[in-house]
């Protein structure tokens, strides 16, 4: 975890955020005055209508992409001010990604896609080794590392995906409809995984999802309306 | 070597594509190699005519001028000429193969003094000179068919309506492989007289030796003069000289060789670039990914570019492959042509040919390399939501 993190910091901090994307001579305002903050282990599910703007917060939240007024502060960061090649390196180090369609690397194995953002990193041989050992471990995918990711199911995929996410031991997780594109049974243990990941592996997690059933997993609830934050309920678990 | 590896796979993910692109590399560069393997023994021939001090005495209308036979007598009394021979080509067939070695009809008595670096026994240029059908070859020649002293050695005429009853009198070693039989000039010339042919009593061309490089252009002064105000007036000329005029009847197809070589190399480096960017626009999310998980715009630049030449350079490995087992073909097929081992050319033509192919790689790979490196990661990763 970051120094920032453990001097009592928050690990995400939203301030007063505008975002337009231009098209032509149009701008079309997606956020409009967005306001969050999170604690180290927090869990936040984002709800909200499609278009609302919800991917285009976690991206910023992810330094993915520039506000374009407020401040993103993530990890002690403030994101708007990073250059970019900078953003890049930032996020190797504190973000795991989570897609609703999994995104791995076809070419590459289940342990092979778990390494890739391991070398992006110091660490030599020995010790990608060990870490993307225990990630899928934690996954519980250890037996299928030599597997390609057509040979897996999409709950599995998801799950070597988690495992891609949490390599590195990065502080922050964000997950774009982690279960959008499964099935029930398979979206209740990835629900289980990220829980865990929450509670065991402290991770703070941001989770946009369509599904009030995961909504309920997260420890918050933020809805998003039209590019404003509309209610904040914080689930009793 | 974490990178290597992905390279390759993604290399390796459409075969189909990978194996069309190396094979449209590979095939412009072996036509390079071929093209400039035939360069390369046309200017070594060059330089090494430069070292012996030849001169080659032509009618001024070219090869189908004639020379008459005394013409080589008057040759050799002009001051600084040390021997004369003349060089007639025959061309004939044997045992039915068009053009299956070199053959002259040239004059025993002096030939090994207008070729001193060739050697041949003395008791087996005494056994030619006294055989009037006795023929010499070359070693590599005999080697190739198994031609032992005393063999006879029947050639068909084609040109010449007169056929060869050759007997082998001596194996002559020259420095390279001239593929090259001598038989005597007088033996033709008596054949074609007595068939009543309509050219006799012509020398060919005549190879002269000159006493140093110095009295060369005299030399070719004298014999020139000398012979302006008869009927077969003479250009003379350095056998260095004589070797370009060969490359210079080819210059102009050359030259348009080489600028078709070149446009074939472009027009298939933009092939390969084609292919390149259809396999990148399949990989738009994946290279977003790349991107979101922290891969710097240096690290995907490389990625690609290294992709793209590696493709590359397996086409020019091939194509070089190629195109010196074409060149080992022509050497052993017609040496006089292309004489040098190509062997010892292997290695600088695979490093040059691995060059131009990691350019092409570089010219193929560049914009769609700069392109993912530019690619925005939310653009990117929107593709498929
Ligand atoms: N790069 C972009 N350029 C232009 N407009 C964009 C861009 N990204 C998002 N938008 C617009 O911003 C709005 C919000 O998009 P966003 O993807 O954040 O919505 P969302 O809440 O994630 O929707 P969904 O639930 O469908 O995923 C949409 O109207 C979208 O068209
Ligand atoms: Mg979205």
């Amino acid at each position: 975890m970051g120094d920032a993190v453990r001097s009592g910091e928050k690990v995400v901090s939203v301030q007063n955020v505008f975002k337009e994307f231009r098209r032509d001579q149009n701008s079309i305002p997606v956020l409009r005055g967005i306001n969050v903050e999170l604690d180290a282990c927090e869990y936040l599910a984002l709800m909200g209508p499609s278009g609302s703007g919800k991917t285009t917060l976690l991206n910023l939240i992810a330094g993915l992409d520039r506000p374009t007024s407020g401040n993103v502060i993530v990890c002690g960061q403030n994101l708007g001010q990073t250059s970019e090649g900078d953003l890049a390196r930032w996020r190797s180090r504190h973000i795991g990604f989570i897609f609703q369609l999994y995104n791995l690397i076809p070419v590459l194995t289940a342990y092979e896609n778990v390494e890739l953002p391991l070398t992006l990193t110091p660490l030599n041989r020995r010790e990608r080794d060990e870490h993307v050992k225990a990630a899928l471990q934690v996954v519980g995918l250890a037996d299928r590392m030599d597997h390609y990711p057509r040979q897996l199911s999409g709950g599995q995929e998801q799950r070597v995906s988690i495992a891609r996410a949490i390599a590195t031991d990065p502080t922050l997780i964000v997950a774009d409809e982690p279960t959008g594109d499964l099935d029930a049974k398979s979206a209740s243990e990835i629900l289980d995984l990220m829980q865990r990941l929450n509670t065991e592996f402290e991770k703070t997690i941001v989770m946009v999802t369509h599904d009030p059933a995961a909504a309920a997993r997260a420890r918050r609830t933020l809805h998003l309306e039209k590019g404003v934050l509309v209610n904040d309920v914080s689930s009793a678990r | 070597m974490k990178s290597l590896k992905y390279i390759w796979r993604n290399i390796t993910r459409n075969r189909l594509r990978t194996v069309l692109t190396v094979l449209s590399v590979g095939f412009s560069l072996s036509l390079m190699t071929v093209l400039y393997g035939y360069m390369e023994a046309q200017e070594s021939w060059g330089t090494e005519a430069a070292k012996y001090n030849r001169i080659v005495v032509m009618n001024i209308q070219g090869f189908f001028g004639q020379l008459p036979i005394s013409s080589v007598e008057k040759i050799r009394n002009v001051d600084g000429v040390r021997a004369a021979v003349p060089y007639a080509w025959y061309g004939g067939t044997y045992q039915d193969k068009p053009m299956p070695f070199a053959q002259f009809a040239t004059d025993a008595s002096q030939a090994f003094q207008v070729w001193d670096e060739y050697k041949l026994p003395p008791e087996q240029l005494k056994a030619w000179q006294e055989n009037r059908q006795g023929c010499v070859v070359d070693r590599r020649l005999a080697e190739r068919w198994g031609w032992k002293i005393g063999d006879r050695i029947p050639l068909k005429g084609t040109s010449y309506q007169f056929d060869l009853d050759l007997q082998l009198s001596g194996i002559f070693d020259s420095p390279k492989n001239t593929d090259s039989l001598w038989f005597h000039w007088i033996y033709l010339d008596e054949g074609l007289q007595q068939m009543n042919a309509p050219v006799t009593g012509n020398a060919g061309t005549v190879f002269a030796k000159i006493e140093s490089s110095d009295a060369i252009p005299g030399v070719i002064k004298v014999v020139d003069e000398r012979f302006a105000s008869s009927d077969n007036p003479t250009r003379s000329q350095t056998e260095a000289a004589f070797a370009q005029m060969f490359t210079d009847m080819l210059g102009n197809i050359q030259a348009y060789i080489r600028n078709i070589g070149l446009a074939v190399v472009f027009s298939l480096s933009l092939v390969a670039a084609n292919a390149m960017a259809m396999s990148m626009r399949e990989r738009v999310t994946e290279i977003a990914v790349l991107k979101a998980i922290g891969f710097s715009k240096g690290r995907v630049l490389g990625l690609i570019l290294g992709e793209s030449c590696l493709i590359a350079m397996l086409g020019g490995l091939f194509g070089v492959g190629v195109g010196c087992a074409f060149l080992q073909v022509l050497h052993i097929g017609i040496p006089q042509f292309f004489p040098f081992p190509i062997m010892e050319m292997i290695g600088p033509w695979t490093g040059a040919g691995l060059l131009v192919a990691a350019g092409i790689g570089l010219v193929s790979g560049l914009v769609p390399a700069v392109r993912a490196a530019q690619l925005s990661v939310i653009d990117g990763l929107r593709r498929v939501v």
